[in-house]
Order: C-alpha cells, then sequence, then structure tokens
C-alpha cells in the first residue's frame, strides 16, 4: 500500500513524564514516563486491570491525571478536552467495535473528516488507500453496525487515522478479530508510520506485538515493570510472573 | 465520495414547514370555534414537542420543557402587564428569556446523560414549578397571573379568537422553520452524537458546543410555546408547567417518532385531537397514551413517522430495485 | 418541645415509608439499570388492591395487605419478564415502558375505582400516651412493619444467596452471568421484589393518607429525591436519605410552611446530581 501524498504534516513526539492516575484511594498508574519520536512505535503490553486503557484515557484528556505532565512536540496538553488533543494531533481507536452504528461507511468517514477539520478531497485521498486495503472500498453505502465484526473494527481504525493524527493510540486493535484478519492491523500500522505517524499500540497478541513492535512496555498493577525490545523484555522473569495466571496467558498461547 | 451537504433541507423539513403555512389559513377558513381551539392546542402541544425532539436528536430526553415553557410564558405575560404588547417584542422575548437561562444552566447540566440527564431536567421543572408557588408578588403564585392586555401587532389589538389562533400558527411556523434549520444544519452532529457520542468527541468533534446549542434553542421554542398558551388560555399558572405537562410533550415526541422533524408534529396532532374527543373522559387519554407508548417502544421504535417513512419504502421498493441502492433513509434510526 | 417531638415522630415514621419505596426503586436501578417511571403506580395500586380485599372480599387488614404484596409483586415481576427484558440495556426504552406502565396503572385505577378517594381507614386506632407525648397508634404499626421490612430486606440481600447473586449482577452483570447468575430468572424477581415493596408501602399507607389514582404522583418524586440523595442503586444510601428526606418533611411543614422544604430538598438534589451523582453516600454507581 502506498502512502497518500502530501499526508505528512509536521509530525511531532509525544512525551509522558511521571504521569499519575489514582481513583480514590486506588492507584491506577503511577511514575509513567515514555516518549515516542515521530514514526515511532510504542507497545503496551501488561494483565487486564493494568492500567494499559486508563493511560490511553488520560493521555486523551477522558480522564484528567492526578499528576505528572503529557508534552506534544513540547507542548503542554495535560488536562485539555478530548476534542482540543483529538484536534492538536492525538487520536485514540477504541477496544470495542466503534462506529457511528446507525450510519453508512461513507457517512462514518466522512464524520470523522469534518469534525477532525480535514473535509474536502485531500482528507478522502488520505483515507482512500486503507478503505481499499480493508475492502471497504466497494461497500461505502452499507450501514457501519450491518458489517462483519472485522470489518467494523478496521473501519474503527481508519476512522481514527482520518481524523489526521500526529499521534495513533490504538487499544487492542486485533482483539476480537480473527487470526486471518490480524495481518490487517500490520499493514494499518505500516501504513500510518510510512505517512509519519506515531503509534502506541495496546495489545494482548503477543504474536503481533513481536512482530511490529521495536519497543515495548510492560505496565503492571499500574506502574512500568520493564521496558525495551520485545524479545529481551518478555524473557524476564519479573514479567513472566506478572502474566501468570493472568488472563493474558492465554492469549499469548494460542 | 463526499457525503452530500449538512445543511441542505429533507422532504420532512420542507413538509413540516408547509404543514404550518397551511395551517395559517385556518383561522380564516373556519369559524367553528371546536376546530380552532383543538388547532390551537394541537399548535402548542407540536412546538413543545419539537423542543424536545431537538434533544431527543442527540438522545437526550427532557423533562424541562415545561420549566422552560413556563419562562417564556411568563416573560411575554409580564412584558404586556408593563406596557410592551407588540408581538415583534414580545414573541422574541418569549424565545430568549429561556435560551438566555438555559446557556448557562446548559453548561451545569449537560455534562450528564442517560437516566442522570433524565433525572436532573425531572428536577429543575419540580424546582420552577415550585419558584413560581412561592413567589406570588412577581407570579401571582398559586393564582397565576390573569387579565393581561391583549398582545397587539403593529397597534392592532389581537384579542378576537381568529387572531389568537393566527398568532398561535404563525409562532409554530417560526418554531418548525427554526428546528429545521438547526437539525438540518447540524444533522451530521447530532446523529453523531446520539450514536456515538465519545467517538465523536475523540475524533474532534466540540461535542458540548453542539448539545449547548440544541439546548438554548429547544429552550427558546419551549418558551414561545409557553407564550402561545398563555395567550389561548388568558392566563399563565404554575400548574401549566408541571411534570405532568412534560410527560405529555414526551409523549407527543416518541409516539410520533424521534427520528423525523414530522414526528412530533404528527404526535402532537394524533394525540391533542384525540383527548380533546374523548372529552368528559379527558383523564383517559392518559392510559392510551400509556398504551401508545409501550406499542411503540416494543414494536415501532420510529414511531408513526417512522411507519410511515418504512410503509412509503416498502410500496416504494419495487421501482426502486433497478436503481442504485438508496441510503438508509434519516426516518429509519428512530430507534438505537 | 413537645411540637419539636412530634414533628420528630411524624419524621421518621414519613422516614420509614420513604425507605421503602427508595430501596425498591434503587434496587431496581442497581440491579437492571432501569428507571422505574411507574413505582408510584404499584404504591397506588397496593393501595386499592388492600382496600378493595378489605370492603369488597371482606378480608382483615394484614390479608388484604399481604394481597397488595403479591399481586403488585407478581405484575412487576411478569412485566418486567415478558416487556421490560427485551429492551433491558437501552435506558430510554426502559424509561417509556415504565412511564407507559404508569399511565396505564392509573388509568386503569381511575376507571375501575372512580376519581373519588373511597372510605378506607387504618383498623388500629387510638393513640399512646408517653408522658405528655400522644403517639398515634396507626403511624407506630406503619413504622414498626416498615423497620421489620426493611430488616428482613437487608437479610435478603446481604445474607442469603439470592441477594449474593442480585449484588453480583449489580456490580458487573457480564462477569456475574459467565459465573452461572441466571439474569433472566433473576430481573424479574428483583423487579417483583422491588415493586411488592412499594405495593407494601401503599398497602400500609393509604389508609393513612389518601388514596386516589394519582396517589402515585408524589411518590414517585419522593423516590426520585430520596434514591438521588442517597446515590443510585445504593442500598444503605436510600435508608439513610429517606430517613433525612422524612425528617425535612416533617420539620419544614412546621417551622418552614409551605413548599420549602420541598424546595430545599429539590435544590439540594440538584446540586448533588451536578457536583456529585453518585450521591451523598454511595459508591456504587453505573455508567450513565
Amino acid at each position: 500500500m502506498e502512502p497518500a501524498a502530501g499526508a505528512v504534516a509536521g509530525v511531532e513526539e509525544l512525551r509522558v513524564e511521571n504521569l499519575a492516575k489514582r481513583f480514590g484511594g486506588l492507584r491506577v498508574l503511577e511514575g509513567i514516563s515514555f516518549a515516542l519520536a515521530p514514526g515511532d512505535l510504542l507497545g503496551v503490553i501488561g494483565p487486564n486491570g493494568a492500567g494499559k486503557t486508563t493511560l490511553i484515557n488520560v493521555i486523551t484528556g477522558r480522564t484528567p491525571p492526578s499528576g505528572g505532565r503529557i508534552l506534544l512536540g513540547g507542548q503542554d496538553i495535560t488536562g485539555r478536552p478530548t476534542h482540543a488533543v483529538s484536534r492538536l494531533g492525538v487520536v485514540r481507536s477504541f477496544q470495542q467495535t466503534n462506529t457511528f452504528k446507525a450510519a453508512s461507511v461513507r457517512e462514518n468517514v466522512s464524520r470523522a473528516l469534518r469534525f477532525s477539520g480535514g473535509a474536502g478531497p485531500q482528507g478522502w485521498a488520505r483515507v482512500a488507500p486503507l478503505l481499499d486495503a480493508f475492502g471497504l472500498a466497494p461497500r461505502l453505502g452499507e450501514q457501519s453496525d450491518k458489517l462483519p465484526y472485522g470489518l467494523q473494527k478496521m473501519l474503527g481504525l481508519t476512522l481514527a487515522y482520518a481524523a489526521n493524527p500526529k499521534v495513533l493510540l490504538l487499544d487492542e486493535p486485533a482483539a476480537g478479530l480473527e487470526r486471518s484478519e490480524r495481518t490487517r492491523v500490520d499493514e494499518f500500522v505500516r501504513h500510518v508510520r510510512a505517512c509519519g505517524c506515531s503509534v502506541l499500540i495496546v495489545e494482548h497478541d503477543m504474536d503481533l506485538v513481536r512482530r511490529l513492535c521495536p519497543r515495548i512496555i510492560v505496565l503492571d498493577a499500574g506502574v512500568v515493570l520493564a521496558e525495551g525490545p520485545p524479545a529481551e523484555v518478555l524473557a524476564r522473569q519479573d514479567v513472566i510472573a506478572a502474566y501468570v495466571g493472568a488472563d493474558a496467558a492465554g492469549d499469548e498461547a494460542a | 465520495m463526499e457525503a452530500r451537504s449538512p445543511s441542505r433541507w429533507g422532504a420532512q423539513e420542507w413538509a413540516a414547514v408547509a404543514m404550518f403555512l397551511a395551517v395559517l389559513a385556518v383561522p380564516w377558513a373556519t369559524d367553528d370555534l371546536l376546530v380552532q381551539s383543538i388547532v390551537n392546542r394541537v399548535l402548542i402541544g407540536a412546538m413543545a414537542a419539537l423542543s424536545v425532539f431537538i434533544m431527543l436528536r442527540m438522545d437526550l430526553l427532557s423533562f424541562a420543557t415545561p420549566a422552560f415553557m413556563a419562562l417564556g410564558g411568563y416573560a411575554a405575560v409580564l412584558l404586556t402587564m408593563h406596557g410592551v404588547t407588540e408581538v415583534l417584542l414580545i414573541v422574541p422575548a418569549s424565545f430568549l428569556v429561556p435560551a438566555l437561562v438555559a446557556l448557562p444552566l446548559g453548561a451545569l447540566v449537560l455534562r450528564l446523560r442517560g437516566v442522570y440527564f433524565v433525572l436532573v431536567t425531572f428536577v429543575l421543572t419540580e424546582i420552577l414549578q415550585l419558584v413560581l408557588f412561592m413567589t406570588p408578588r412577581l407570579t401571582g403564585g398559586a393564582d397565576g397571573l390573569a387579565g393581561f392586555p391583549a398582545p397587539t401587532l403593529l397597534g392592532t389589538e389581537l384579542s378576537d379568537a381568529r387572531s389568537v389562533l393566527a398568532l398561535a400558527a404563525a409562532m409554530a411556523l417560526l418554531a418548525a422553520v427554526i428546528t429545521a434549520a438547526l437539525t438540518a444544519h447540524f444533522r451530521q452532529h447530532f446523529a453523531a452524537i446520539e450514536e456515538n457520542e465519545v467517538l465523536a468527541e475523540s475524533l474532534g468533534l466540540v461535542v458540548w458546543r453542539y448539545k449547548a446549542m440544541g439546548f438554548v434553542v429547544a429552550a427558546g421554542i419551549a418558551g414561545m410555546a409557553g407564550f402561545s398558551l398563555g395567550n389561548m388560555l388568558l392566563t399563565v399558572h404554575p400548574t401549566s408547567f408541571g411534570a405532568q405537562q412534560a410527560v405529555d410533550t414526551i409523549v407527543y415526541a416518541i409516539i410520533g417518532g424521534r427520528g423525523s422533524i414530522l414526528g412530533p408534529i404528527a404526535g402532537a396532532s394524533l394525540l391533542v385531537t384525540v383527548s380533546d374527543f374523548l372529552g368528559n373522559q379527558g383523564q383517559y387519554a392518559q392510559g392510551l397514551f400509556g398504551l401508545l407508548l409501550i406499542l411503540v417502544t416494543l414494536v415501532a421504535r420510529g414511531g408513526i413517522a417512522g411507519a410511515v417513512a418504512a410503509l412509503a419504502r416498502r410500496l416504494r421498493a419495487p421501482r426502486a430495485a433497478a436503481g442504485p441502492a438508496a441510503a438508509a433513509p434519516e426516518a429509519a434510526r428512530g430507534g438505537a | 418541645m413537645h411540637e419539636f417531638l412530634t414533628a420528630g415522630i411524624i419524621g421518621i415514621s414519613l422516614g420509614a415509608q420513604y425507605a421503602l419505596l427508595a430501596l425498591g426503586f434503587t434496587l431496581i436501578f442497581g440491579i437492571l439499570g432501569v428507571i422505574n417511571f411507574a413505582h408510584g403506580g404499584f404504591y397506588a395500586l397496593g393501595g386499592y388492591v388492600a382496600y378493595a380485599a378489605v370492603s369488597q372480599a371482606g378480608l382483615p387488614f394484614p390479608l388484604a395487605v399481604l394481597a397488595a404484596v403479591v399481586a403488585t409483586a407478581a405484575l412487576g415481576a411478569l412485566y418486567e419478564r415478558f416487556l421490560i427484558e427485551r429492551l433491558v440495556d437501552d435506558h430510554l426504552a426502559t424509561m417509556m415502558l415504565t412511564l407507559g406502565l404508569y399511565l396505564v396503572i392509573s388509568t386503569g385505577l381511575l376507571a375501575v375505582f372512580g376519581p373519588q378517594s373511597p372510605e378506607f381507614s387504618f383498623p388500629v386506632q387510638g393513640t399512646l400516651r408517653a408522658g405528655t407525648l400522644y403517639l398515634p397508634l396507626e403511624n407506630l404499626v406503619v413504622l414498626a412493619v416498615c423497620a421489620a421490612a426493611i430488616g428482613a430486606l437487608w437479610l435478603l440481600i446481604y445474607r442469603t444467596d439470592f441477594g449474593r447473586a442480585l449484588r453480583a449482577l449489580a456490580d458487573d452483570r457480564k462477569v456475574a452471568t459467565t459465573q452461572g447468575m441466571r439474569p433472566g430468572l433473576l430481573f424479574p424477581l428483583a423487579f417483583g421484589l422491588a415493586t411488592g415493596l412499594a405495593g407494601l408501602t401503599g398497602a400500609l399507607v393509604t389508609p393513612i393518607l389518601a388514596l386516589s389514582p394519582s396517589a402515585g404522583d408524589p411518590v414517585l418524586v419522593t423516590s426520585f429525591l430520596t434514591v438521588i440523595l442517597g446515590g443510585l442503586g445504593s442500598i444503605a444510601g436510600a435508608v439513610v436519605a429517606a430517613v433525612i428526606v422524612g425528617f425535612v418533611e416533617a420539620y419544614a411543614s412546621v417551622y418552614l410552611g409551605g413548599s420549602t422544604g420541598a424546595l430545599i430538598l429539590f435544590v439540594t438534589v440538584l446540586v448533588i446530581l451536578l457536583a456529585r451523582p453518585t450521591g451523598l453516600f454511595g459508591r456504587e454507581i453505573r455508567g450513565a
């Protein structure tokens, strides 16, 4: 798949400094720090309840952090509302299928472009290669929640990319997909990175993580347990221990 | 590849406005006081239901319509009592006063969703009704306000039955035009909020801005309905603006159909007329509303308008089959 | 001082009634996520069933109360099982279903019993003298029955497998279902339990207050207030809030007069909804 022309805007890097999130007395995230270079790809793994989705929620302004800073290209975006963070270029995808259910595929994409301020032919040109690659192009008139699950999921990813992000935060993009469908996630990630997008990917599918991510961090009970290349990190005893008995074990073995 | 222009009016918007244009002729078409009275109450019910409809476009069920009706009604009546009777002034006032109150109020209540929004609007209506009862010096308290001067249009008094109805029809037309303009212009935005607010926001939509706009306009339209009600009854009274009225307007909108602007209009027309024909058994209308509400919720989520649209689609289907598949019509969205 | 104590007794007696109503309301919301607009309807229905059982069938009052509980619980359970169940995850649809049911119940009562309040008085009359205080016996009986019902409900929810299953469903329906809880069976039971409590309250209280087809209107409003105050879905919160609402109502009517007490409650509830939708005491909350 070819990157669309003119898509690469001024790409920036995301920096998270000492991020913390507590709900009442419950510590969900503590002292999380990492950085994403332009076009970089960072995997985030960890057992359920480790705080992975909360991390995405905090970065995108859905929940305010209890401490720490989030910088985008040097600009402090901590505590900004979701729509503002999105307009600045940090866009997420969702774990469950997330489309505008009653709307057609075309309307879905058109809304994503309009809401992000990118309506017009350039926007469509940027998204077109993804629609073609996922087989969505011939189904533009179909209602999105009538599509097969896998396609709904890919539409969700496409919508996030349509919002013209500099940094994409993907929340378990492969969850619920058939094995054969999971390579589409690879395709998606490769495409958006080629367009200069930085990607943070939260994922349970360890094959996919190993395939895609040059670098991962392991979250456990809200703190960073380990960081480094997947082969190295996944061999560590404490990481394995964190996963023993955890739900992800089955997923990984599959 | 681009979807059609967002602000274009569809057939339903034009039909709604055309209907109210036609109603403008009714005062001169009949002298039957019963017909005039029913039409007048249909117009008021339709306006109130349009206000509910606007909020339902964003999946928000509002019980606050009577509160805004009261604000508009009392504001307009108080103006006439202080010598301002020109409708070109008091009609805008009946829109603006509740709209201006809705602006700061919206900032507070629009953060809530689902049942919490329902409950907070319910509480607002109860509070405003209590306040009306407890402020006799301003609002007449339990006596309400009566005996106020008739409104005037450029010096001409609008006090006979015909002019009262004509004024109601004109206000309803205005309400329909405003509702059609708002919901057509922001069709995609409102639909996105209705279907998946979280996704819309994460794609960059400033959700609160659209909700606030809808809330303010819905309040204004309710305010006009409130003035229209006071003008017909020749009094504004706290009991006209309680939870019961909130239920009625919601029933009109839901049974008529929440997916199309024609829904609340159809719902108000049908249900107001039916309760009128039940006459002395007026209380029984409530039971009928209840049954219809259950029925619509279970088997016809698009309400009357949705059912009619589905029927029309089925009748048209053989002809359309040859052409390219049409996009799903708006009315089909009633459920969700 | 006298006045103060008398108002206090009225307050606690009101509080006990409100607690029974609010417990049912909060159970339905906590477990099913449904706002039961028909709650006041079940209260009025309970009152009329008890009235009919006494005046038409000649049953003694306690049996009439029992009949009211059975009738309202059965209707609630069946309505949940056959109608609400289908749309239980759609908050707007379930509100419409319960609102519709309320309109049908109150119109049905009107059609059958007429708009006049029937002659229906509490079988126990008289007053109990305690020092210089006169306590109406009927209020004491109501208080005792309500307290017993609240205690029984507490045991049911916190000390039985049924209660554990209900609480598990309220916590996380998905997890509870995978662990073998059966919403298809438990939801109607919970709904029936809650509406039965409303019917019980109606049967006990309407002979003292008033019975009319629209007797449910203020009951619904009070249930709303209490439950929001205590935190939607919270059981302990509902009881505490009910007592507060009872006292505020009793004292405000004596010392403030008119609607001031109601206004204070409503404004408090408004502030709570805006600032802390989990209520004064509640932690439990469902996604809105």
